[in-house]
Protein backbone atom coordinates (compact mmCIF):
# COMPACT_ATOMS: atom_id res chain seq x y z
CA UNK A 1 0.00 0.00 0.00
CA UNK A 2 1.10 3.56 -1.14
CA UNK A 3 1.18 5.78 1.91
CA UNK A 4 1.23 9.52 1.89
CA UNK A 5 5.43 9.52 2.23
CA UNK A 6 6.41 6.73 -0.16
CA UNK A 7 7.47 8.57 -3.74
CA UNK A 8 8.51 7.14 -7.11
CA UNK A 9 10.94 9.52 -7.24
CA UNK A 10 12.79 12.95 -5.80
CA UNK A 11 12.19 15.88 -6.88
CA UNK A 12 15.42 18.24 -6.78
CA UNK A 13 14.93 21.35 -5.31
CA UNK A 14 16.92 24.00 -7.69
CA UNK A 15 20.44 25.10 -6.92
CA UNK A 16 19.65 28.58 -6.77
CA UNK A 17 16.88 28.00 -4.41
CA UNK A 18 18.40 26.11 -2.08
CA UNK A 19 21.25 29.08 -1.67
CA UNK A 20 19.01 31.25 -1.16
CA UNK A 21 17.12 29.30 1.64
CA UNK A 22 19.90 28.44 3.33
CA UNK A 23 20.89 32.28 3.85
CA UNK A 24 17.30 32.67 4.26
CA UNK A 25 17.12 30.09 7.50
CA UNK A 26 21.01 31.28 8.97
CA UNK A 27 19.24 34.97 8.47
CA UNK A 28 16.42 33.76 10.74
CA UNK A 29 18.60 31.82 13.41
CA UNK A 30 20.81 34.99 13.44
CA UNK A 31 17.20 36.87 13.99
CA UNK A 32 17.01 34.38 16.98
CA UNK A 33 20.41 34.19 18.13
CA UNK A 34 20.88 38.23 18.15
CA UNK A 35 17.91 38.65 20.81
CA UNK A 36 21.14 38.27 23.56
CA UNK A 37 22.98 40.49 21.67
CA UNK A 38 21.82 43.03 23.72
CA UNK A 39 23.10 46.74 23.85
CA UNK A 40 23.28 48.86 27.13
CA UNK A 41 20.52 51.24 27.16
CA UNK A 42 18.94 53.18 30.09
CA UNK A 43 15.63 54.29 28.84
CA UNK A 44 13.94 50.96 28.00
CA UNK A 45 12.29 48.69 30.22
CA UNK A 46 12.98 45.65 28.00
CA UNK A 47 16.79 45.05 26.68
CA UNK A 48 17.67 46.84 23.02
CA UNK A 49 18.60 43.89 20.81
CA UNK A 50 20.31 44.21 17.40
CA UNK A 51 17.07 42.48 15.95
CA UNK A 52 15.92 45.68 14.30
CA UNK A 53 19.67 45.77 12.75
CA UNK A 54 19.10 41.72 11.27
CA UNK A 55 15.34 43.08 9.77
CA UNK A 56 17.30 45.85 8.14
CA UNK A 57 20.05 43.02 6.93
CA UNK A 58 17.64 40.74 5.63
CA UNK A 59 15.79 43.14 3.21
CA UNK A 60 19.36 44.90 2.29
CA UNK A 61 20.99 41.37 1.75
CA UNK A 62 18.38 38.65 0.74
CA UNK A 63 16.38 40.69 -1.15
CA UNK A 64 12.22 41.63 -0.69
CA UNK A 65 11.38 37.84 -1.07
CA UNK A 66 14.00 35.64 0.50
CA UNK A 67 14.19 39.05 3.39
CA UNK A 68 10.60 38.91 4.80
CA UNK A 69 10.74 34.52 3.84
CA UNK A 70 13.54 34.63 6.39
CA UNK A 71 12.04 36.87 9.34
CA UNK A 72 8.92 34.74 8.47
CA UNK A 73 11.01 31.53 8.91
CA UNK A 74 11.97 33.42 12.63
CA UNK A 75 8.56 34.03 13.54
CA UNK A 76 7.43 30.43 12.82
CA UNK A 77 10.32 28.91 14.38
CA UNK A 78 9.53 30.89 17.32
CA UNK A 79 5.96 29.74 17.00
CA UNK A 80 6.94 26.58 17.21
CA UNK A 81 9.01 26.91 20.38
CA UNK A 82 12.19 28.39 19.66
CA UNK A 83 13.49 30.37 22.17
CA UNK A 84 13.64 33.35 20.04
CA UNK A 85 11.79 36.16 20.96
CA UNK A 86 12.68 38.91 23.76
CA UNK A 87 13.67 37.08 26.89
CA UNK A 88 14.65 34.26 25.57
CA UNK A 89 10.79 32.51 24.79
CA UNK A 90 9.16 30.75 22.12
CA UNK A 91 6.02 29.35 21.45
CA UNK A 92 2.83 30.46 19.75
CA UNK A 93 0.98 32.49 23.07
CA UNK A 94 4.05 35.43 22.36
CA UNK A 95 2.51 36.08 18.66
CA UNK A 96 -0.51 35.97 19.71
CA UNK A 97 -0.69 37.89 23.40
CA UNK A 98 2.62 39.33 23.81
CA UNK A 99 2.14 43.12 24.42
CA UNK A 100 5.19 44.09 21.96
CA UNK A 101 3.73 40.89 19.20
CA UNK A 102 3.29 43.96 16.82
CA UNK A 103 6.43 44.69 16.28
CA UNK A 104 7.27 40.84 15.72
CA UNK A 105 4.60 40.90 13.19
CA UNK A 106 5.38 43.78 10.81
CA UNK A 107 9.34 42.46 10.95
CA UNK A 108 8.63 40.74 7.59
CA UNK A 109 6.58 43.41 5.90
CA UNK A 110 9.57 45.81 6.63
CA UNK A 111 11.98 43.66 4.97
CA UNK A 112 10.15 43.29 2.17
CA UNK A 113 9.77 47.36 2.15
CA UNK A 114 13.91 47.55 2.65
CA UNK A 115 14.36 45.33 -0.40
CA UNK A 116 12.12 46.58 -2.37
CA UNK A 117 13.06 50.18 -2.03
CA UNK A 118 16.75 49.15 -2.45
CA UNK A 119 17.02 46.54 -4.91
CA UNK A 120 14.37 48.59 -6.82
CA UNK A 121 12.23 45.48 -7.45
CA UNK A 122 12.78 41.85 -7.28
CA UNK A 123 16.24 41.00 -8.57
CA UNK A 124 19.10 41.43 -6.43
CA UNK A 125 21.34 44.29 -6.81
CA UNK A 126 24.81 44.97 -4.84
CA UNK A 127 23.76 47.28 -1.65
CA UNK A 128 27.01 48.65 -1.59
CA UNK A 129 26.72 50.11 -5.24
CA UNK A 130 23.15 51.45 -4.31
CA UNK A 131 22.64 55.29 -3.93
CA UNK A 132 23.10 56.05 -0.04
CA UNK A 133 19.41 58.21 0.25
CA UNK A 134 17.99 54.82 -1.17
CA UNK A 135 19.66 52.81 1.73
CA UNK A 136 18.02 55.24 3.98
CA UNK A 137 14.57 55.66 2.52
CA UNK A 138 14.70 52.29 2.21
CA UNK A 139 15.79 51.87 6.20
CA UNK A 140 13.39 54.81 7.08
CA UNK A 141 9.99 53.41 5.87
CA UNK A 142 10.81 49.84 7.19
CA UNK A 143 11.90 51.38 10.29
CA UNK A 144 8.22 53.81 10.27
CA UNK A 145 5.87 50.71 9.37
CA UNK A 146 7.65 48.75 12.62
CA UNK A 147 6.71 51.77 14.83
CA UNK A 148 3.39 51.57 13.41
CA UNK A 149 2.64 48.22 13.66
CA UNK A 150 3.99 48.13 17.21
CA UNK A 151 2.66 50.46 18.37
CA UNK A 152 -1.65 50.04 17.43
CA UNK A 153 -0.55 46.14 18.39
CA UNK A 154 -0.19 47.73 21.78
CA UNK A 155 -2.85 50.04 21.82
CA UNK A 156 -5.30 47.41 20.50
CA UNK A 157 -4.56 44.68 23.34
CA UNK A 158 -3.85 46.84 26.52
CA UNK A 159 -6.60 49.27 25.85
CA UNK A 160 -5.13 52.35 25.85
CA UNK A 161 -4.25 55.35 22.96
CA UNK A 162 -2.31 55.61 20.58
CA UNK A 163 -0.27 58.12 21.97
CA UNK A 164 -0.29 56.10 25.66
CA UNK A 165 1.16 53.55 23.23
CA UNK A 166 3.98 55.36 21.46
CA UNK A 167 5.19 56.80 24.57
CA UNK A 168 5.22 52.84 26.14
CA UNK A 169 6.93 51.06 23.32
CA UNK A 170 7.86 53.41 20.59
CA UNK A 171 9.24 56.46 21.22
CA UNK A 172 11.84 55.51 24.29
CA UNK A 173 13.30 53.04 21.17
CA UNK A 174 13.94 55.84 18.51
CA UNK A 175 17.71 56.56 19.53
CA UNK A 176 18.42 52.80 19.63
CA UNK A 177 16.86 52.32 16.63
CA UNK A 178 18.53 55.10 14.81
CA UNK A 179 21.70 53.83 15.99
CA UNK A 180 20.74 50.51 14.68
CA UNK A 181 19.98 52.13 11.24
CA UNK A 182 23.51 54.11 10.70
CA UNK A 183 25.23 50.53 11.82
CA UNK A 184 23.27 48.97 8.67
CA UNK A 185 24.63 52.11 6.64
CA UNK A 186 28.34 51.75 7.90
CA UNK A 187 28.01 47.96 6.92
CA UNK A 188 26.45 48.24 3.45
CA UNK A 189 28.94 50.68 2.61
CA UNK A 190 31.74 48.63 3.88
CA UNK A 191 30.69 46.19 1.02
CA UNK A 192 32.41 43.51 3.36
CA UNK A 193 29.10 41.25 2.20
CA UNK A 194 28.01 39.63 -1.20
CA UNK A 195 24.35 38.57 -2.20
CA UNK A 196 24.19 35.52 -3.53
CA UNK B 1 14.08 29.21 28.70
CA UNK B 2 10.96 26.69 28.09
CA UNK B 3 12.27 23.65 26.39
CA UNK B 4 9.87 20.47 25.09
CA UNK B 5 9.63 17.91 27.88
CA UNK B 6 9.36 13.99 27.44
CA UNK B 7 6.39 13.22 30.18
CA UNK B 8 2.96 11.09 29.72
CA UNK B 9 0.61 13.63 30.29
CA UNK B 10 -2.49 13.93 28.10
CA UNK B 11 -1.35 16.81 26.33
CA UNK B 12 2.07 15.30 25.32
CA UNK B 13 -0.23 12.27 23.53
CA UNK B 14 -2.58 14.68 21.40
CA UNK B 15 -1.70 15.66 17.47
CA UNK B 16 0.28 18.92 17.52
CA UNK B 17 -2.52 20.53 15.08
CA UNK B 18 -5.47 19.86 17.72
CA UNK B 19 -3.20 21.82 20.33
CA UNK B 20 -2.80 24.27 17.81
CA UNK B 21 -6.47 24.51 17.34
CA UNK B 22 -7.06 24.97 21.27
CA UNK B 23 -4.37 27.67 21.70
CA UNK B 24 -5.80 29.40 18.61
CA UNK B 25 -9.48 29.10 20.07
CA UNK B 26 -8.25 30.33 23.63
CA UNK B 27 -6.04 33.29 22.01
CA UNK B 28 -9.38 34.31 19.98
CA UNK B 29 -11.61 33.59 23.10
CA UNK B 30 -9.57 35.74 25.73
CA UNK B 31 -8.50 38.82 23.27
CA UNK B 32 -12.77 38.81 22.58
CA UNK B 33 -13.73 39.05 26.46
CA UNK B 34 -12.68 41.13 28.91
CA UNK B 35 -15.29 40.57 31.73
CA UNK B 36 -13.90 39.90 35.15
CA UNK B 37 -16.76 36.35 34.82
CA UNK B 38 -14.84 35.81 31.29
CA UNK B 39 -11.26 36.44 32.76
CA UNK B 40 -12.40 33.73 35.63
CA UNK B 41 -13.54 30.70 33.62
CA UNK B 42 -10.43 31.67 31.36
CA UNK B 43 -7.81 31.44 34.38
CA UNK B 44 -9.76 28.25 35.18
CA UNK B 45 -8.87 26.81 32.08
CA UNK B 46 -5.65 28.08 32.20
CA UNK B 47 -4.89 26.75 35.21
CA UNK B 48 -6.40 23.45 34.59
CA UNK B 49 -4.20 22.81 31.01
CA UNK B 50 -1.49 23.95 32.75
CA UNK B 51 -1.99 21.08 35.74
CA UNK B 52 -2.96 18.23 32.78
CA UNK B 53 0.29 19.43 31.37
CA UNK B 54 2.54 19.72 34.54
CA UNK B 55 3.49 23.10 33.12
CA UNK B 56 6.56 24.71 36.25
CA UNK B 57 4.54 28.06 37.24
CA UNK B 58 7.41 29.70 38.80
CA UNK B 59 9.90 28.53 35.92
CA UNK B 60 7.53 29.60 33.10
CA UNK B 61 6.57 33.41 35.04
CA UNK B 62 10.70 33.57 35.01
CA UNK B 63 10.86 32.69 31.36
CA UNK B 64 8.30 35.19 30.29
CA UNK B 65 9.79 38.12 32.75
CA UNK B 66 10.15 40.30 29.91
CA UNK B 67 6.98 40.36 28.56
CA UNK B 68 5.99 41.08 32.40
CA UNK B 69 7.63 44.06 32.72
CA UNK B 70 6.00 45.40 29.41
CA UNK B 71 2.50 43.91 30.82
CA UNK B 72 3.09 45.86 34.06
CA UNK B 73 4.22 49.16 32.46
CA UNK B 74 1.05 49.58 29.63
CA UNK B 75 -1.66 49.73 32.02
CA UNK B 76 1.08 52.41 34.62
CA UNK B 77 0.94 54.56 31.96
CA UNK B 78 -2.53 54.86 31.10
CA UNK B 79 -2.98 55.60 34.78
CA UNK B 80 -0.68 58.69 34.10
CA UNK B 81 -2.18 61.88 33.04
CA UNK B 82 -0.79 65.02 32.39
CA UNK B 83 -2.10 67.27 34.51
CA UNK B 84 -4.47 67.29 37.95
CA UNK B 85 -4.73 64.36 38.82
CA UNK B 86 -2.05 63.03 37.98
CA UNK B 87 -2.71 59.65 38.77
CA UNK B 88 -5.97 58.14 37.84
CA UNK B 89 -6.03 54.37 39.08
CA UNK B 90 -9.81 53.69 37.65
CA UNK B 91 -8.04 54.31 33.74
CA UNK B 92 -5.90 51.73 34.28
CA UNK B 93 -8.15 48.97 35.00
CA UNK B 94 -9.47 48.16 31.59
CA UNK B 95 -5.48 47.95 30.52
CA UNK B 96 -4.87 45.78 33.44
CA UNK B 97 -7.72 43.34 32.42
CA UNK B 98 -6.59 43.24 29.44
CA UNK B 99 -2.34 42.71 30.64
CA UNK B 100 -3.71 40.05 32.57
CA UNK B 101 -5.71 38.01 29.77
CA UNK B 102 -2.06 38.56 27.55
CA UNK B 103 -0.39 36.73 30.32
CA UNK B 104 -3.23 33.64 30.09
CA UNK B 105 -2.60 33.32 26.96
CA UNK B 106 1.61 32.78 27.20
CA UNK B 107 0.58 30.57 30.21
CA UNK B 108 -1.54 28.35 27.69
CA UNK B 109 1.30 28.54 25.11
CA UNK B 110 3.92 27.10 27.63
CA UNK B 111 1.89 24.00 27.80
CA UNK B 112 2.41 23.85 23.77
CA UNK B 113 5.82 24.18 23.68
CA UNK B 114 6.20 21.72 27.14
CA UNK B 115 4.45 19.26 25.42
CA UNK B 116 5.64 19.05 21.49
CA UNK B 117 8.76 18.16 20.10
CA UNK B 118 9.76 19.85 17.32
CA UNK B 119 9.45 17.79 14.66
CA UNK B 120 6.30 16.85 15.69
CA UNK B 121 5.56 20.97 15.29
CA UNK B 122 7.38 20.80 11.79
CA UNK B 123 5.33 17.85 10.62
CA UNK B 124 2.32 19.84 11.73
CA UNK B 125 3.33 22.91 9.62
CA UNK B 126 4.23 21.19 6.84
CA UNK B 127 0.77 19.32 6.56
CA UNK B 128 -1.00 22.32 7.05
CA UNK B 129 0.51 24.59 4.76
CA UNK B 130 0.40 23.32 1.71
CA UNK B 131 2.57 22.82 -1.52
CA UNK B 132 6.59 24.06 -1.85
CA UNK B 133 5.95 26.92 0.73
CA UNK B 134 5.22 24.49 3.14
CA UNK B 135 7.75 22.12 2.54
CA UNK B 136 10.37 25.05 2.61
CA UNK B 137 8.98 26.05 5.70
CA UNK B 138 9.21 22.86 7.60
CA UNK B 139 12.85 22.60 6.33
CA UNK B 140 13.73 25.79 7.65
CA UNK B 141 11.83 25.65 10.83
CA UNK B 142 14.49 22.98 11.76
CA UNK B 143 17.46 24.63 10.54
CA UNK B 144 16.65 27.53 12.27
CA UNK B 145 16.28 25.84 15.70
CA UNK B 146 19.84 23.60 14.66
CA UNK B 147 21.58 26.86 13.85
CA UNK B 148 20.54 28.66 16.67
CA UNK B 149 23.22 27.12 19.24
CA UNK B 150 25.95 27.87 16.86
CA UNK B 151 25.21 30.99 15.79
CA UNK B 152 24.82 32.51 19.54
CA UNK B 153 28.33 30.90 19.83
CA UNK B 154 29.49 32.63 16.77
CA UNK B 155 28.12 36.01 18.30
CA UNK B 156 29.25 35.27 22.10
CA UNK B 157 32.66 34.19 19.98
CA UNK B 158 32.50 38.35 18.12
CA UNK B 159 31.81 40.05 21.69
CA UNK B 160 34.46 38.27 23.39
CA UNK B 161 36.86 38.94 20.92
CA UNK B 162 35.75 42.65 20.51
CA UNK B 163 36.17 43.22 24.47
CA UNK B 164 39.50 41.07 24.78
CA UNK B 165 40.89 44.10 21.84
CA UNK B 166 39.08 46.72 24.28
CA UNK B 167 36.11 47.15 21.87
CA UNK B 168 34.33 47.92 24.60
CA UNK B 169 35.77 51.21 24.95
CA UNK B 170 34.42 51.92 21.41
CA UNK B 171 31.10 53.74 20.35
CA UNK B 172 28.04 52.05 20.24
CA UNK B 173 27.77 52.10 16.38
CA UNK B 174 31.45 51.03 16.20
CA UNK B 175 30.05 47.94 18.29
CA UNK B 176 26.82 47.37 16.39
CA UNK B 177 28.20 47.57 13.12
CA UNK B 178 31.31 45.39 13.77
CA UNK B 179 28.86 42.59 15.43
CA UNK B 180 26.48 42.83 12.07
CA UNK B 181 29.27 42.51 9.77
CA UNK B 182 30.95 39.55 11.62
CA UNK B 183 28.05 37.90 12.47
CA UNK B 184 26.08 38.41 8.92
CA UNK B 185 29.48 37.09 7.21
CA UNK B 186 29.82 34.33 9.33
CA UNK B 187 25.66 33.20 8.67
CA UNK B 188 26.33 33.41 5.12
CA UNK B 189 29.86 31.73 4.86
CA UNK B 190 27.64 28.24 7.19
CA UNK B 191 24.96 29.07 4.69
CA UNK B 192 26.92 28.75 1.94
CA UNK B 193 28.78 25.38 3.15
CA UNK B 194 25.55 24.23 3.98
CA UNK B 195 24.00 24.70 0.29
CA UNK B 196 26.69 22.77 -0.75
CA UNK B 197 26.21 19.77 1.56
CA UNK B 198 22.07 19.96 1.21
CA UNK B 199 22.08 19.54 -2.61
CA UNK B 200 24.53 16.61 -2.04
CA UNK B 201 22.56 14.99 -0.43
CA UNK B 202 19.40 15.44 -2.64
CA UNK B 203 17.50 18.37 -0.87
CA UNK B 204 14.23 17.72 -2.46
CA UNK B 205 10.78 19.16 -2.42
CA UNK B 206 9.09 15.45 -1.30
CA UNK B 207 11.03 14.38 1.64
CA UNK B 208 10.26 11.42 4.17
CA UNK B 209 7.99 13.17 7.29
CA UNK B 210 7.22 11.79 10.92
CA UNK B 211 3.45 10.35 10.63
CA UNK B 212 0.95 12.23 12.32
CA UNK B 213 -2.49 11.04 12.94
CA UNK B 214 -5.42 11.94 14.89
CA UNK B 215 -6.54 9.64 17.99
CA UNK B 216 -10.03 9.76 19.94
CA UNK B 217 -8.34 11.79 22.45
CA UNK B 218 -8.30 14.50 19.43
CA UNK B 219 -11.77 15.05 19.39
CA UNK B 220 -12.49 16.41 22.74
CA UNK B 221 -9.41 18.91 22.12
CA UNK B 222 -11.33 19.88 18.45
CA UNK B 223 -14.56 20.42 20.57
CA UNK B 224 -12.99 22.49 23.24
CA UNK B 225 -11.20 24.96 20.74
CA UNK B 226 -14.68 24.89 18.72
CA UNK B 227 -16.24 25.88 21.92
CA UNK B 228 -13.94 28.66 22.42
CA UNK B 229 -14.05 30.32 19.10
CA UNK B 230 -17.58 30.01 19.24
CA UNK B 231 -17.86 31.81 22.68
CA UNK B 232 -17.04 35.06 21.00
CA UNK B 233 -20.52 34.99 19.67
CA UNK B 234 -21.42 35.17 23.53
Amino acid sequence: MKTENEHESVELVDGAVVRQFARAALLAALMGAAVVATIPYPLSPAPVTLQVLVVFLAGLYLGPLWGAASIGLYLAAGAAGAPVFSGMTGGPGVLLSEPTAGFLWTFPIAALVVGLVVHRGLALRDPADVPLATVVAGLTAGLILTYVGGTSWFAWLIGTSLTEAAVAVAIPFVPADLLKMAAAIVIVRSGAIDTV
Amino acid sequence: MLPYEPDDTLAHRLDPRSKLAVQMGFAIAALSHTTPGALLACTLLTGAIMVTTRVPLGRTLAAYRVALVVLVAGPLVTTLSLGSPWLDPSEGVGPALASYRALLVLLVSAAYVRSTPVRDSRAAIQRTIPGKPGRLLGAGIALVFRFLPVLRADLRTIREAMAARLGTERSALERASTTGVLGLSRAFTRADRLALAMQARCFSWNPTLPTLSFSRVDVPAFALAGALVLSVLL
